[in-house]
Order: structure tokens, then sequence, then C-alpha cells
């Protein structure tokens, strides 16, 4: 039934914990996922330990799949997507489409958790040379060979000597239009620096820098321990291509503490490319309605004070559909969006809040 | 000891391996300014002047389609092309002539004024757009569309556009400044360099070469202006560079059939910098010899490097004397623009029409390994200067151009040797 049904839309975190927190409230859930498993990108793009905490992500996403597979009022839907919607809250008729099936459901409430995409660095930044030289990797790139527990050039094979990250490609750039911080990825950058330092003791790792954007207890619990315990070298300055110069990479740009420029040889480069709105989440948004933000985010009234309701009654969303997310946000945010969902739903079923008085 | 999640374990699925290709995708793409451009001319904002037929289609960095009209082109020279290298400009209305598309060379051009705009030395956006749509009127006015030979105003107007397509009080008060001088407010329906021309006729340019130059290695150096500012609007294909650069130059020389030489620093400036040649022009010299000249002749010791901007060509050319007057050494690799080296492919005067004695490094081992006997070249050219000399007022034409080789060696050109 619509008044009992709230749909989340994704598997990632945000979409298990708002599916889990829904079914938990006592309520039925479908949760729709286009890939053929949970656990979104973490799982999609292989990451190796979360930030923070440093637990095995493949571990943490499978307890939090195994949340909600297992749970008997949440009806998960694998390579399905939505693709039409109708109606308003506590009557939403969502169709959705697995392999050329369509199917209408009902629900009261909907939970938007599409996700974002990293940043292709063939997009712009092409001065860092990421489809041009192999060596030259993304953050993901580098979470598969962490995940995997071999990190090596990977035009050699062999374990680099000296690594090198880039800080904000795709991220706090108004020249390509992403003015925001990703937020993530000071930490994750900071995190991979420590697994490759523990991996291989011998490496040295740089990390190149505007400034380090460390959350909470990011700071104590990666950056100082980054530094002071794993030697990685933080620079200041603003990388500005990345060439070869024999058999290595030579990354060149200003150290802006020095105030002189700088040519750093390196064996591999990891860029530290942020966040997009993913393609689910650029499709989903016009099929509900929803309006997004210049990026193409989910808007919502109220980064702060209102993060997770849209501009549509009844449709809520969680983590990184709605703008650059750590993972606290995610799944703090997915249990507001649950919550708010069921009561949206029962408030449409007349249901009114306990000692409340009906109108 | 952390708190335990109280649900069961499961192992990650799938790897992902680096991405190899780049596929561009349109939803990437910033708004298209010239869907805006359209807008505000239904709601009466301004004329939007038509790419004329016949154009070519030609797809930029998101994979969208751009137009680039063949013919009936007017032409907005380059200030600093006229006064330094006066032979790229000729070049581009000769091959226009040489593959009998018309055009137009006006006389009432004013000067973009944006290379001061982004030297900060002067002006303000009312004043920058106005000049941009005086030009643009003018063009309109003949019937002809714009073909701009400067990257730096082609670039320009292309951020010009983007000012007024947001800005309406902009838009208000350029449209007065027009209409105080009888111009109609009308904006090009495509912004169009001269390079995204020779681009578009590449193929048409490689049928009519009368030169091999499969001997011939280039580097290329993509014009800021080109390719940085708007850069949506500049040409990629994912055969160049794997859709990592633009492709325009490169995709000219490899139709020609010579060889693109690779060098690591093509992203870097030229030198030029607009204000660092003002203000700081040892910086320029030292940065084009030290950070391009001398990289590209280490990685790959061209026998020329092309380029498709003013400044590019002056900077990169006219700088080599610094490094031997410092150290008494030069690189010297010739540089010049595409449209004299495409000229030259197809049989133009290396002094005539591409006037190659504007340019500082030395130009002739290219020349001889072309297959251009540059002695004899000189030769003619010295004598038409003898022959203006004694009838004043007489200027060179396309006759004088496309002018028989006279046998007869001149006395002088003899004397010194053909130098």
């Amino acid at each position: 039934m619509a008044g009992e049904t709230v749909l989340v839309i994704g598997g990632g975190p945000a979409g298990l914990e708002a599916a889990r927190g829904v079914a938990d409230l006592g309520y039925r859930t479908v949760l729709v996922e286009a890939r053929d498993h949970l656990g979104g990108t973490p799982i999609a793009a292989s990451y190796a330990a979360l930030t923070h905490g440093m637990r095995d992500a493949g571990e943490v996403m499978g307890e939090m799949a195994a949340a909600v597979t297992g749970h008997p009022l949440v009806d998960v839907r694998l390579g399905t997507r939505v693709v039409a919607c109708a109606g308003a809250v506590g009557e939403f008729a969502v169709t959705l489409e697995r392999r050329g099936a369509r199917e209408t459901v009902a629900a009261g409430a909907i939970v938007v958790a599409t996700g974002f995409d990293h940043f292709d660095p063939g997009r712009a930044t092409q001065q860092y040379g990421y489809y041009q030289y192999p060596d030259v990797i993304t953050l993901q790139d580098a979470e598969a060979m962490l995940k995997a527990k071999r990190f090596v050039r990977p035009s050699t094979g062999e374990p680099p000597g000296r690594v090198g990250f880039i800080q904000c490609v795709g991220s706090r750039d108004r020249h390509i239009g992403n003015e925001y911080c990703s937020k993530v990825c000071c930490g994750i950058a900071s995190k991979q620096a420590i697994e490759i330092r523990q991996l291989l003791p011998a490496c040295r790792v740089f990390i190149f820098y505007i400034d380090m954007r460390m959350y909470g207890y990011w700071e104590n619990e990666i950056y100082w321990p980054a530094q002071e315990r794993y030697k990685v070298a933080y620079v200041k300055g603003v990388v500005s291509e990345i060439t070869v110069k024999g058999e290595r990479l030579l990354v060149r740009g200003e150290d802006t503490t020095m105030n002189r420029p700088m040519e750093v040889p390196m064996d591999v480069v990891i860029l530290s490319n942020g966040m997009e709105p993913s393609r689910g989440t650029r499709e989903i948004a016009p099929i509900l309605g929803l309006r997004q933000n210049k990026y193409g985010f989910v808007e919502t009234p109220h980064d702060a004070l209102d993060p997770v309701a849209t501009s549509v009654p009844g449709i809520f969303v969680a983590g990184a559909a709605a703008g650059p997310k750590d993972l606290d946000d995610t799944i703090g945010m997915a249990g507001a969006a649950a919550l708010k969902a069921v009561a949206a739903v029962r408030r449409a079923a007349g249901a009114t809040p306990a000692g409340a008085v009906p109108a | 000891m952390p708190i335990p999640i109280n649900i069961p374990v499961r192992a990650a699925a799938t790897t992902a391996p680096k991405k190899t290709v780049f596929r561009p995708r349109p939803e990437d793409a910033p708004e298209d300014l010239r869907a805006k451009a359209l807008e505000l001319e239904a709601e009466g904002e301004w004329i939007v002047q038509r790419v004329p037929e016949p154009w070519i289609e030609v797809s930029t960095k998101y994979g969208r389609v751009k137009k680039v009209p063949l013919q009936h082109t007017w032409h907005h020279k380059s200030c600093g092309q006229c006064g330094h290298i006066p032979g790229y400009s000729t070049s581009i209305f000769w091959l226009h002539r040489k593959l009998g598309l018309e055009y137009k060379d006006p006389r009432d051009q004013t000067s973009c004024t944006a290379w001061n705009y982004y030297a900060s030395a002067t002006s303000n956006s009312a004043a920058q757009a106005a000049v941009a749509m005086r030009n643009f009127a003018a063009a309109y006015q003949t019937g002809y569309y714009p073909q701009i030979h400067c990257a730096t105003s082609y670039g320009h107007y292309k951020e010009v556009r983007a000012e007024l397509c947001h800005h309406k009080p902009l838009r208000d008060q350029v449209r007065e400044i027009l209409r105080k001088m009888d111009r109609p407010f009308v904006i090009p329906e495509e912004i169009v360099h001269y390079s995204e021309w020779v681009y578009a006729v590449r193929h048409e340019i490689a049928k009519r070469k009368v030169l091999d130059l499969s001997s011939i290695t280039a580097t290329v150096h993509p014009a800021c202006h080109y390719y940085k500012l708007v850069q949506e609007d500049a040409i990629y294909d994912p055969d160049v560079y794997g859709g990592q650069r633009t492709a325009i130059v490169t995709g000219v020389v490899e139709a020609l059939g010579a060889r693109v030489g690779d060098y690591s620093t093509w992203f870097d400036c030229c030198g030029f910098g607009f204000r660092h040649i003002l203000v700081q022009r040892d910086f320029t010299r030292s940065f084009a010899v030290q950070r391009k000249i001398e990289t590209m002749r280490d990685e790959v010791n061209p026998d020329v490097t092309l380029t498709h901007d003013t400044g590019c060509v002056t900077t990169l050319d006219k700088s080599q004397f610094a490094g031997q007057a410092h150290r008494g050494a030069t690189a010297a690799i010739p540089v010049m623009s595409e449209s004299q080296f495409c000229a030259l492919a197809m049989g133009a005067h290396p002094y005539r029409v591409c006037q190659l004695h504007w340019h500082a490094a030395d130009y002739r081992p290219l020349l001889e390994k072309m297959g251009i006997d540059w002695r004899e070249r000189w030769r003619e050219f010295e004598d038409d200067l003898e022959r203006l000399r004694k009838d004043s007022g007489k200027v060179m034409t396309w006759d004088d151009v496309d002018a028989e080789p006279v046998a007869a060696a001149h006395p002088a050109h003899l004397a010194h040797g053909g130098r």
C-alpha cells in the first residue's frame, strides 16, 4: 500500500541506511538499485579502508547490505531504474524498469540516494596527463590497488619509490565550474598516504595541497599520524603540470611556502579528484521534478538546518546526491531522511503526532 | 574497542581498473551560449547573424557540433600579425584564393583592445563589449560573416558574448552605444577563429599540396586564448591526443602528412603572458626559450614549430635571440603559423606570400628540407622590390604574387650569395 511504503532510490551507503531506518520503524521499503549489486560506489569503485575509522570498505558495506537484504520489510530491486513518477506525497506512483519490463509501485514517500560520480580528469585538467601517462592515477584507482594490498607503478608493475598526491582536482576550481570543496579528498589522500607507507615503508609520499581540510576527528586520526608517524610530506603549493623526465613523472608547480618554482620527480601521481553529481542523480531529478542546484546536485532548503528535504513534498534526499558529503554526513542524512519519510507517510495517512490535537 | 555494528559481513564484489579512454559527454559541457543567444534573439534583444552556407561541422570539446563557414567571410585581422608577421594574414587570404573561397578584407575594422584588457592595463566590460559588437555590426552590414585571425580577439569575444548573454544591463548599455553609432546590435551564431577554418579545410589543402612533407617534424603550440578561454567551444577530436588536447593545428599537420612531435611543456603559455610582455619582458624571453623552445629541441628537435596565434608566433620566434645573446647558443627552431606552413605546402612563395623574412629564427634549413629553393625565391623577391622602388607609390598585388618566376638573376643577389 502506498501509505505504508517508502521507495528508496540507490543502494549505496545512504540508500542502505535509509532503507534500514524505514524498515526498523516498521514501514515497508522498496529499495531500487541500478547496478546488479548493493554497496554503491564504495563497492563499485573497490574502496579499501573507509575514512575515517579505517575499517575495510567491503566488510562495512557487506554489513550494511545484509541489514536490508535480510529484513522482511525491505524489497530489494537490483538492476532496476526509475523511469517515471506521478502523484504526490502519500500516493506516488513510480514506474520501475528492469531489463525492459516495467512495473508501477505505490509509495507514500521517496528517498533519493543516488550518490556521486568521481570527477573525470579527462574532462578538464588535462595538464596532469591522466589519459596520457599510465602512472598518473586517481584516488579510486589507488583505492583499488590498496584494496588488493599491492600498490605498484602501473607502467612497470614495480613498487614506486616516490608517490605524490595532487589535491583539489576538479574541486574548488572556478574555471571548470566546480567551485565547491568535495570534503573527503584531503582525508582520503592522507588515509591513502598512510596505507601506502604501511605497504611500502621505503616509499616517500608527498601531498601537494592548497590547504588541507580535516574535519572533526580526521585531524587527530589521520592528519597528524600521517605526518608524525608515517612521515608523509605535505607541500603547500599549486601544481601546474605533470611531464616526464627520463623514467619518471615530473611534478611542476609553485611551492607557495618557499615562494619558488618546484620540479619534483615522482613514480606515481595520484589526482585527488572530487565529486560530481552521479548519472543517477542527473537522471532522477527531472523524473521526480526535483529542483537541482547549479552543479546538478539535488537542492535542499538549507544544507545545515533542513538538509534532507527537497523541492517536492514527500521526496527526501540523503548523501552525495545532495552535494559533496563525507560518510559521516551521509549516514546522518540517511537516518534523518528515513525519519522524515516515515513521518510524511504517516501524516499523509491521517495520523497525528502523539499528544497533538487534530484540527 | 570499537562498538560493533550488529549485522553480518559480506565482501566486496568488483574491481575498478584505471580508465584509459576518455569519452567526452555533451552533458558535461557548460551552458551553450549559442542557444542562449538565439533565445535572446527570440525575445527581441538582438540579431543573431547565421552562419552562411556552406559550412563544415566540427566537434568541440564535449562533443557538441560547431559550424565553420567555408566562405563569404569578413576577415577580422590581428594587430600583431599585420604589424609584425604580415605573411601570417596574407597566407590566410592566399589559401582562400587558392581554394576558390570568397572572402572580404575590410578596411574599417577596429582593434579589439583585448591585449591591454588581459594585461590588466585598460578598459571595462562595457567598452570591451562595445568594441566587439561594433566589429560584429560592421561585418553584418557587409553581409559577410566574421572570421577572426587573432586568438586573443577570438577568446575575448567569446567571453564578451558570455557577459552579454548573462547581463541585461550590459546588453542595454552596449545596445545604446551601438545605436549612437547607427549600427545594428548583432552577434554571430558561432564565433569562428581562422584556425578552425584551416582545420575544416585541411583535407582540401592536403589534396593540393605540392611538397612531400613526410620528412618534416613539427611541434605544435596550442594557443592559450584559443582553448583555455571558453574551452568548451574549442575543436577536439578523440583521435588526436585521445581527445585530451585540442586537435587544432595538430589535425592540420597530420592531414598534410608531416610528423607531429610531442613535447612535455605543450600546456605552457608561449611566454607572452600579456602582462609579462609589457612589464616583465625578460621573463617572457626566458620562459619562451627555456620552457618552450629548448624543451622542444631537447625532446623532439623539430624542423619547425607551428602555432595559431599572433602572440605565440612572435614570442616563440623573436625571443630566440635572448638565448643567443646570453649564452652564445640558440635552439633556432623556425616558428610560423599553420596557415603559412599550409601555404608553403601548396606552393606559396615564401617571401611574396608567407613573408618569412619578417621571422627571426632561421627558417632556411626548413625550406631546404621542404624542397623550396629559397635562394631563387629571395632573388625574385628582391627583383620585386627593385621594381617597386622604381615606381613610387606602387605596392605588391595578388598579380605579383601569382606571377611566374623571372629567369634573370638579380646582380645584388648573386653578389651576396643569395642572402
